[in-house]
């Protein structure tokens, strides 16, 4: 294909293939450049795939995607490697050199998403979409409305005799075990960082409890829970026995605003849990929440969303920051201790389950990009020629993610123009 | 072009075991008298797609039909450019959620509609017509001359249209600004503005004119074509225009109105505005004795968060407080107190936060500010409740500054003047409280006026960084708009469509209905109402087309005689306990909701056919008229979420689609048929598991009502 | 209630700063420390408040407050600080401050807790003791007399009487003086508004037997060793106070002159405490340096009084070891540098950190009085 556009286009590489990866994609690609698209899992979508609805309108992620998946679709600009990593970024402004390593899916074009090979795949996973609180078979589609629609077999724990059984029960020849890792390598004017975020590592916050007590779970397991194509179908339960949930508690700035943790803000998790209250209070209209924070941060328009929240007689709010978790003697319930500051009293109340308001720690605090710069947080910083957008650049919700990549593809287009 | 058609069965993933593709295959030829007929096992595969390709190739085929799985999969394997290509998802529809005992039935009915779809539709041919790409850029502040240079930069012609005499905007009046860092802030933290350096850039750059002491008088046209009066000192200039940037901007809320907070009853109580001004000046002083000021306390949300006077958050005013009162500290023996119901410094502001803080005479506690009084000393009382100092305490201050809150320009001006039917501004703006903000998450820049892209604080409150930013996103998308519209293609969401509505005026009785229902705005009328349709600021949701009683309105592959002529097709069984249900599915989220189902194999009543539409606004009554009086039992419309927090993409379409099945009570009233054959339902994308049972549910009340008495006429 | 007016004192802010609190203006008021704080009273928990208190200048609200003595600088709030505002190390300049404040003449307060006023601290005992040597004629080795044997006895050097019983016996009751009024004013300023219905006897009692038993510092996570290390340095000074008690019941009751020999018990135990403070000074010392990123490094007020006893045991020590091994050239110059960091310690202990345990038992007691803590 890009043999034949004209050599005027310019071209943008974009790493990652989330919301705001996306975004950049598509409005760059009908702005007519050629835009290549690098993302390391085996859909598209990102983090934002993961989440049950948005803040502030409570409507589903997947509405937006689905219509950038349109556009990516029938825009021949745009050409798609899923499972792939940049290892490299040579080169400058107008003239890079990008190495992207293409990881095998074992499952080539001819897949029809028949699910034949699931149901012959002896072997299972943990399932990383839903955090683990789940398994899906080794040969798996990573969610029901996953793009591409294209199944893939999990290497790590398909060893041995395992993938035979879906070789065999492919219809198709789908199934190409022989596949092996590819490097290509691109040459393209811009390049735009999308990497986005990972959630932080609740098991790091010692005096929080997670991974030691039970019903101590996390702000993005939450999303999960939520969803209808979650570990429990939609239910908001306890993972410890299945009990719903009476009272609940959410933990803001975990690890957030928190210089042994993370430094600064992650703008996301105020609105967040205020979105999951909605979630709990929905489900089951006897709940009672308490949110516990520092600042309640729901900048401009969000704002209205909260006050609307704060009219809930279940929902409390309480200015302090919980600093201690612990499993209630005798039973799975929570232990949360924290000082109400308003009173100026400790409290120590029990909770059916209590969310970790986690944030978001950059891509690039745990893998970087040779050629890419970056703070010491690992946020990615944007160069002429290198931009970089959204979650990986700075903390934001999706609405800004998108704003901000709108304004990605401005600068990487004026740099192919200046070729 | 002469159609050649060609229907090519797939009978793989299961549809060979269910269907008997024969069969089918001898409707198409002869029933349809579709001249090429083929099936293979796997159609997507390599070698169907040779099959395919070689019919094109020998001159056989040019328009395919493909019975095989939904246009939502398979989509690059079943392009094939110069051909118009159907695609019938028999796969979903027919087989995976249907009992096998239904399938043959269920494939018959969507092989036949999509051959009748290929047969009324044509290759669509883009709208051209032209253009010019000049970009308006409304507001001449930081937001505004960023979105200029930006395009200016990539080489487009600019207009910018400032009202002040002077280029700058709100940075002309700020002392200092915060730096920006990528991490951790260090000293200074307050720094030059700069702002003349970005004037000098703008009024230096040849690809921009700068009108001064300006106004958009009025704006008539289309994008693309906007024909734009501005009038500056005294006379006036009509220049064309192919997209518009509205940067107006912002101004303080009237703190005249925050009288229990002192102001207008003390000199010394200032909004965060005035102190910019006092600062400039020099010292910080007081201004009822012109002593400087040594403790000046900073009252945050001084009308924002407060329902009487603003309801939302200015987002700015915290990092705001936090950079005065580093102007305050300019003197060391000064102290600054900053009260907050709570800091926000979202991100990598809270570095900000941080180093502002760190300060021996800056300080900060959160409570609730309830008044402000004389201390009977020449100073003032701040007086707080419930705050971390105490549950009542008075803050003795020589200065009080008021942290008012952002008002957007769109408030109470429509800035942009459009000669629209459907008025001057922007519409929905009550939904966000007068900013030219867009009901979209995903879609930030979308207004429903094409061609008009807000960004800055006119749009959200933001503070200079972040307008920046916004200015460069919002010039890509009035590029990419003047692109669009000059390749004759349309914008968001329908960015790859060439199709246009192509209206019948002979037939038109001037009813305005598509005047007045359009969502954008596209469609103008004359003083006797005659519309006149502008395709440049068309969004293709076919609204009009559903709104047009006469029927007069059409695109290529979209119109009310191919999707009425499609229901046509539909089978009725003729046993009464056997009823026909048609399902008409936004394509958006109701129709891929609908193949989630299916491709989960989640069974959907048989009793139902889907027909996908563009919008549901799309919607004409006779469609509904005529199939239930051909004996359909029922109808029922699936589209998106409306009302505040509307879901659709073309904002109005469903809600416009429930609004006009009020009326089609009228016309089964005439066919003496129940209204309640009819219903819609409000879908979202990821509510496919409960899709069946709302279907099922459906078909239940219309079979209690009993099959329809035009069964069988 | 009335309402307070708030009149923030930027003077004391920066004081507090300058004391050792420069962290403490990064505080955002998120109550972390509360919660982790293992001493604290669940009811106005600190040192949250407190850390508003003092970004805020509000001097009173901290002089006067015995909670900043309930603490006991475990540190667990200033390693869980989210923003290193170190709590601890704040009240730690709080607690000097209020010394300075409370301590009779304030003046020497203020120059205790000034490195720049070090030096001339020590020129007073140098001075004093000079002058002795020099009253005696002590100007070169030789002309200090020995013992009997020819051995090195320091009571020739210096008579414990007059010189040395006079001056300390001075020094203390000087220092005892202060104390006195120091805390007479403390305990009105933390009493104004408080109701006291508590038997004080019992208040006494007990915070008496938390303080032997060192209950409190067990409550500690990050500085967990120093319930050791505290408790050493403390039993070892209990120990020299009972050693010098007996070595006056010797001289004045049966007029036994020192030296006296190494099996005697009083010079047992008087060595053992010593091993144990020179011990429990060192785990002092390095705990601070290990948890020295968690917990801070602490102030020049804490390091003052480290020095000073770490100056005291090893000069004593050393002297002792000197005049058995008869190294006059050394014996003598150890001793008197040994007298002088004595002196320090008593002249200057009601404004030295040292008056802690005065104020700290006074705070504690007052809370137990006030029902502030049970």
């Amino acid at each position: 294909m890009s043999e034949q556009t004209s050599k005027q286009a310019s071209r943008v590489l974009v790493i990652g293939g989330g919301f705001s990866g996306l975004t950049t994609a598509v409005d760059a690609a009908e702005t007519g450049a050629e835009v290549i698209v690098i993302e390391k899992n085996p859909y598209l979508g990102g983090r934002v795939s993961q989440l049950n609805k948005y803040f502030p309108k409570l409507c589903p992620p997947i509405c937006g995607l689905e219509i950038n998946f349109r556009r990516v679709k029938t825009n021949p600009l745009i050409t798609l490697y899923p499972m792939s990593e940049v290892e490299s970024i040579s080169g400058g402004p107008g003239d890079y050199n990008v190495t992207v390593k293409v990881n095998p899916r074992y499952v080539n074009e001819n897949c029809v998403a028949c699910n034949a090979c699931a149901e012959a795949c002896p072997a299972e996973r943990p399932n990383a979409y839903n955090f683990g609180m789940d398994t899906t078979k080794a040969a798996y589609l990573p969610f029901n409305q996953a793009f591409p629609q294209r199944y893939v077999i999990d290497s790590a724990h398909c060893k041995g005799d395992c993938g035979k059984a879906c070789r065999e029960a492919c219809k198709y020849n789908a199934i190409d075990l022989g596949m092996k890792p590819e490097t290509k390598s691109f040459k393209v004017d811009s390049v735009v960082v999308a990497t986005g975020w990972n959630p932080y590592d609740a098991n790091k916050l010692d005096i929080l409890g997670f991974g030691k007590v039970k019903n101590v779970i996390t702000n993005m397991m939450m999303e999960r829970l939520a969803s209808p194509t979650g570990p429990t179908g939609g239910k908001i339960v306890r993972p410890s026995d299945g009990k719903p949930v009476n009272s609940i508690a959410f933990v803001q700035c975990a690890g957030s605003r928190d210089e042994n943790h993370l430094a600064f803000c992650s703008y996301i998790c105020c609105m967040a849990s205020l979105k999951q209250t909605t979630y709990i209070r929905e489900q089951n209209p006897e709940s009672k929440v308490r949110i516990f924070y520092i600042d309640l941060r729901t900048p401009g328009k969000y704002e209205k969303f909260y006050a609307k929240i704060k009219e809930d007689a279940n929902v409390a709010f309480t200015k302090g920051k919980v600093a201690n978790i612990v499993q209630a003697e005798g039973s799975d319930d929570v232990l949360v201790e924290a000082e109400d500051m308003l009173t100026g009293d400790k409290v120590k109340v029990k909770f059916d389950m209590v969310v970790l308001a986690t944030g978001m720690e950059p891509a690039g605090a745990s893998q970087r990009i040779s050629g890419v710069d970056y703070s010491t947080d690992g946020f990615a910083l944007s160069n002429p020629g290198v931009f970089s957008t959204g979650c990986s650049k700075n903390p934001m919700d999706v609405a800004k993610s998108g704003q901000d990549a709108t304004g990605a593809v401005m600068k990487a287009i004026q740099t192919g123009q200046r070729r | 072009m002469e159609k050649k058609l060609g229907v090519y069965i797939c009978t793989g993933c299961s549809i060979g075991d269910a269907v008997d593709v024969e069969k089918l295959g001898n409707i198409s030829k002869n029933a349809l008298r579709v001249p090429v007929v083929k099936s293979h096992f796997a159609l997507c595969g390599k070698e169907g797609i040779e099959l395919i390709k070689n019919d094109i190739k020998s001159g056989e085929v040019n328009t395919i039909i493909v019975a095989a799985c939904s246009p939502r999969v398979k989509y690059e394997e079943f392009d094939f450019p110069g051909c118009l290509v159907e695609r019938v998802p028999v796969r979903e529809l027919a087989v995976w959620s249907q009992e096998p005992e239904q399938a043959q039935l269920a494939a018959e009915d969507y092989v036949k509609m999509g051959v009748i779809k290929a047969q009324k539709g044509d290759i669509p041919e883009p709208y051209m017509m032209e253009t010019v790409k000049t970009i308006l850029v409304i507001g001449g502040g930081i937001t505004g001359m960023t979105a200029a240079l930006n395009a200016a930069n990539t080489g487009y012609q600019v207009v910018l249209v400032e009202k002040e005499d002077k280029l700058g905007g709100f940075a002309n009046k700020l002392y200092k600004k915060v730096p920006t860092a990528p991490g951790e802030y260090s000293e200074p933290l307050i720094v030059d503005t700069d702002i003349d350096k970005t004037i000098k850039e703008v009024e230096s750059n040849q690809n921009i004119k700068v009108y001064k002491s300006a106004k958009v008088e009025n704006t008539e046209g289309q994008p693309g074509q906007f024909n734009v009066t501005i009038s500056s000192n005294g006379s006036s200039e009509n220049v064309m225009i192919g997209s518009i940037i509205l940067a107006a901007g912002w101004r303080p809320y009237d703190a005249t109105k925050l009288e229990h907070l002192g102001y207008g009853k003390s000199q010394d109580v200032v909004t965060n505005i005035e102190l910019e001004e006092i600062a400039r000046k020099g010292k910080i002083t007081r201004p009822s004795d012109g002593k400087e000021a040594k403790k000046v306390a900073f009252i945050q949300c001084a009308g924002q968060r407060d329902p009487n006077h603003l309801s939302y958050c200015s987002a700015m005013c915290c990092t705001t407080s936090l950079k005065q009162a580093k102007y305050v500290r300019q003197n060391p023996d000064a102290t600054a107190m900053i009260l907050y119901k709570d800091i926000r410094t979202p991100g990598k502001l809270e570095f900000y936060y941080k180093a502002a803080q760190d300060d021996p005479g800056v300080m900060l506690t959160k409570g609730e500010v309830k008044g402000v009084s004389d201390a009977g000393n020449g100073n003032l009382y701040v007086e707080m409740e419930d705050s971390l100092l105490g549950k009542k305490v008075k803050i003795e201050a020589d200065l009080v500054v008021l942290a008012t809150g952002v008002v957007p320009a769109t408030v109470d001006d429509p800035i942009l003047n459009l000669q629209y039917r459907q008025g001057p501004g922007l519409p929905d703006l009550e939904l966000f409280d007068g900013f030219a903000d867009s009901n979209f998450i995903c879609f930030q820049y979308e207004t429903r006026r094409t061609g008009v892209y807000a960004a800055g604080a006119v749009r959200q409150p933001m503070n200079m960084a972040e307008a920046q930013e916004d200015a460069a996103g919002a010039a890509l998308k009035a590029i990419q708009a003047a692109e669009h519209v000059a390749k004759g293609v349309a914008v968001h969401p329908r960015a790859w469509d060439m199709t246009f509505p192509d209206p019948f005026m002979q037939r038109c009785t001037s009813c305005k209905r598509c005047t007045e229902e359009c969502p954008f705005g596209a469609i103008d009328e004359d003083e006797k109402g005659t519309p006149f349709y502008k395709p440049g600021r068309c969004r293709r949701c076919a609204t009009c087309m559903g709104a047009c009683p006469e029927r007069i309105v059409s695109f290529k592959d979209y119109h009310v005689d191919m999707i009425g002529s499609m229901m046509k097709n539909i089978s009725v069984p003729s046993d009464d306990d056997k009823p026909r249900i048609i399902v008409l599915a936004c394509e958006n989220d109701a129709y891929p909701a609908i193949d989630t189902t299916a491709f989960q194999h989640g069974k959907l009543d048989p009793a139902v056919r889907f027909i996908q539409l563009r919008c549901l606004g799309s919607t004409n009554l006779v469609w509904i008229a005529d199939a239930l009086s051909r004996g359909v039992d029922g109808m029922l419309l699936l589209g998106c979420k409306y009302g505040e927090n509307y879901q659709c993409h073309f904002a109005k379409g469903s809600e416009l689609a429930n609004y006009r099945l009020g009326k089609v009570q009228e016309t089964l009233g005439r066919l003496q048929l129940e209204a309640e054959r009819v219903g819609m339902l409000q879908v979202a994308i990821d509510e496919y598991d409960k899709i069946p049972q709302m279907i099922t549910d459906f078909v239940n009340r219309v079979k209690e009502i009993g099959p329809n008495p035009f069964k069988g006429f | 209630m009335a309402e307070q007016v708030i009149n923030p004192d930027l003077n004391f802010v920066k004081d507090i700063i300058a004391s050792g609190g420069e962290s403490l203006k990064k505080c955002y008021q998120c109550s972390t420390c509360t919660v982790v704080c293992n001493v604290t009273p669940d009811s106005k928990p600190f040192p949250r408040k407190e850390m508003m208190y003092a970004q805020w200048g509000m001097k009173d609200k901290l002089i006067n407050n015995p909670d900043v003595w309930l603490c006991h600088q475990c540190s667990d709030c200033t390693a869980q600080c989210p923003r290193g505002a170190k709590p601890g190390e704040v009240l730690g300049a709080v607690r000097k401050m209020t010394i300075e404040e409370y301590a009779t003449p304030g003046f020497l307060a203020k120059m205790v807790g000034d490195s720049k006023y070090l030096l001339l601290l020590f020129a007073l005992p140098i001075l004093i003791f000079g002058a002795y040597a020099l009253i005696q004629g002590h100007t070169s080795l030789g002309s200090i007399p020995r013992g009997s044997n020819g051995e090195i006895v320091y009571a020739l050097f210096m008579p414990v009487f007059p010189y040395i019983d006079l001056t300390f016996g001075t020094v203390a009751f000087l220092a005892a003086v202060s104390f006195f009024f120091g805390i007479r004013k403390y305990w009105s300023a933390m009493g104004g508004g408080m109701s006291m219905d508590g038997n004080i006897v019992n208040s006494v009692t007990e915070t008496v037997s938390e303080i032997l038993s060192h209950r409190r510092f067990q409550k500690c996570n990050v500085t967990k060793e120093r319930s050791t290390s505290h408790l050493l340095v403390f039993y070892a000074f209990a120990g020299l106070a009972i050693t010098t008690t007996w070595a006056i019941v010797y001289l004045y009751g049966f007029h036994r002159e020192s030296p006296y020999p190494q099996y005697d018990p009083m010079k047992i135990l008087g060595n053992v405490s010593a091993l144990a403070l020179l011990l429990g000074i060192t785990l002092v010392a390095n705990n601070r340096l290990k948890n020295a990123e968690k917990a801070g490094k602490g102030s020049y007020f804490d390091w003052l009084f480290i020095s000073v006893i770490y100056g005291i045991v090893i000069t004593g020590l050393l002297s002792e070891i000197l005049r058995l091994a008869g190294v006059a050239v050394l014996a003598y110059p150890v001793y008197f540098v040994h007298l002088v960091f004595i002196f320090f310690l008593f002249a200057y202990a009601p404004f030295s950190k040292m008056a802690h345990m005065v104020y700290r038992t006074t705070a504690m007691v007052f809370a137990r009085h006030t029902q502030r803590e049970g």
